[in-house]
């Protein structure tokens, strides 16, 4: 008689792609083969956890197509199968894993928009705060700007790319124009992703802001921020970029 | 049937603070927030997977707090995995815990089954080897769950697609059990009973029978789908179709011997409009009306009411 231990072990695996050579002699086939009665859970856990990942990754189904994204999907979960019964957080590393796809070399952009959707998965899902208001901070002395050190807001998510990865989320959402095109020669991006509110929005930065913003989020000074962010980029305006991250409530509160 | 009374254990549980009406409720679904808010349908409550509110924040958590405002609430667990033989993942039991502080549900639910092993979590519910071994395991981690709840569960009665050879007590019998162990309650699925009778081939009538009222604190109705594997069928419990007449049929009888009961109308897949739920929902109601009247062959008492 197998342990329970032992028979949820070797279920698990079966129903991972695994073989049921242990498992196959304790169930009762009664009109059909023991492999074909785990098949069932194998399909369950195999269907169920690829539909989770083509929810949360929708843009890079499109991208691809159903097939391959189930094919892609299907060795993922069961290579990397989830620690948690809570499946908004399960997938995360699914830009990695895209990398190591041969396949997926033709498509260098691809790896960078799962990123971007894992990102504003975690946004979706992080902790309400409240903004950061320009009010607040205008009661700080100028002079002490720069010791300045923020808290981001926890939904705030960083992601660059070398491609336009906001355009090519943007019209492969319902509703965009079918004839749309993106022309990856567009060059890098640099996005914030963030909700402050209700929905998650993608904030464009500059290289420049974008090095500021992570240093920032690190919890460095502001004089060191916008420092790293100006060796990056001599025309770097700081104060442009503080504004448009303040207004969009990247901050939940600071301190000097 | 008095050594299946409950426990002093649960007599003593905290009375639900919500207790769900006897009346249908409907799972809730993201796809009919607005409709739900929109139309205010008058149903009796709703019911929620727990692990898709275990987020930290974010607008899933403000659509369930506007509609626990507006209707009672129930939490069904679908990731406790009550039956592996490790221990509970204390974060996600911690994690439950907070979510029953913030719902304050009418009832908190779990399955009669597994789903986690070696720490992997396979999303699915599967059926246990019923053992005394299973037992002891399945029965310490209802108590230990409803020690961090500090309140009684209800543990529902799984669908399945296998047997094992080393399986030595009736499913029926394994339940209650696990109710005389722990304190539980039963959340009496009909359509798993079903499925699992076709599958089985067992009679579902004696299934159902052998529950007594007093331990059901909620009643699921569901629609499966068939699979043909060689020329023979399988039924799925995969809540993608409407409940099917002979499970309606069942749950006539069912109600006829308990009086009315919570009934949940569940939807997982091929999620249809708002109103075909509503219109099973109402179906499920009228069943209530018309059979769950008369004099009872059980009185109905005690955990639940």
């Amino acid at each position: 008689m197998l342990a329970l231990t032992d028979l949820q072990s070797a279920l698990g695996a079966a129903s991972l792609g695994g073989d049921a050579i242990t498992l196959a002699p304790a169930i009762i086939g009664d009109g059909f083969e023991p492999e074909q009665r785990l098949s069932i859970h194998r399909n369950n856990t195999t269907f169920l956890l690829c539909e989770v990942l083509a929810t949360t990754y929708p843009v890079v189904k499109k991208l691809v197509g159903d097939d391959f994204f189930d094919s892609v999907a299907r060795v993922y979960v069961r290579t990397q199968p989830p620690r948690s019964p809570c499946l908004f957080e399960y997938g995360g590393g699914f830009d990695a894993f895209l990398t190591t796809l041969p396949a997926v070399v033709k498509l260098p952009y691809l790896p960078d928009v799962a990123a971007l959707e894992w990102a504003w998965n975690e946004s979706f899902y992080a902790v309400d705060a409240e903004p950061l208001s320009a009010a607040a901070l205008a009661k700080v002395d100028p002079e002490a700007y720069g010791d300045l050190i923020f808290t981001p807001h926890p939904s705030l998510r960083l992601v660059a790319s070398a491609y336009p990865i906001k355009e090519i989320w943007d019209v492969n959402q319902c509703g965009a124009d079918p004839d749309a095109r993106v022309d990856l020669h567009e060059g890098a991006q640099h996005l914030a992703v963030l909700r402050a509110n209700t929905s998650v929005t993608f904030i464009e930065l500059s290289l420049g802001g974008f090095e500021m913003t992570a240093r920032l989020s690190a919890g460095e000074r502001l004089e060191d921020a916008f420092l790293s962010g100006q060796r990056l980029m001599t025309d770097f305006d700081p104060t442009a970029t503080l504004s448009v991250l303040i207004s969009a409530g990247a901050f939940h509160t600071f301190f000097i | 049937m008095d050594q299946l009374a409950p426990t002093a254990q649960s007599l003593a549980s905290p009375i639900p603070s919500s207790p769900l009406p006897n009346r249908a409720g409907i799972g809730l679904k993201a796809q009919h927030y607005h409709d739900i808010l929109n139309t205010r349908p008058n149903i009796g409550w709703l019911e929620v997977h727990s692990e898709n509110y275990m987020c930290a924040g974010g607008p899933t958590l403000k659509w369930l707090t506007a509609m626990r405002e507006r209707y009672p609430v129930s939490l069904h667990g679908v990731g406790m995995s009550l039956g592996s033989a490790g221990p509970l993942d204390q974060a996600h039991l911690k994690r439950l815990v907070n979510l029953d502080h913030r719902v304050e549900p009418g009832w908190v639910s779990e399955h009669l089954s597994w789903s986690i092993a070696d720490g992997v979590y396979l999303n699915d519910l599967v059926a246990l080897p019923y053992t005394p071994e299973s037992l002891e395991v399945f029965s310490a981690h209802v108590r230990e769950m409803q020690d961090a709840l500090n309140r009684q569960v209800l543990i529902e009665n799984p669908s399945s697609y296998l047997r094992y050879k080393h399986s030595v007590i009736p499913e029926p019998e394994f339940l209650l059990s696990v109710v005389q162990q722990s304190g539980c309650g039963v959340l009496l699925d009909v359509n798993n009973v079903y499925v699992s009778a076709m599958n089985h081939g067992f009679d579902p009538i004696a299934y159902l029978d052998q529950i007594p009222a007093h331990l059901i604190g909620e009643i699921h109705l569901a629609g499966h789908s068939q699979t043909n594997i060689e020329g023979r069928t399988i039924r799925i419990d995969d809540h993608g179709s409407p409940i099917c007449d002979e499970v309606w049929a069942l749950y006539e009888h069912l109600i006829t011997r308990i009086g009315p009961k919570p009934t949940l109308i569940e939807w997982d897949s091929n999620i249809p409009s708002l109103d075909v739920l509503l219109g099973e929902a109402a179906q499920a109601d009228a069943i209530m009306t018309r059979c769950g009247q008369g004099p009872q062959t059980e009185v109905s008492h005690a955990c639940v009411d």
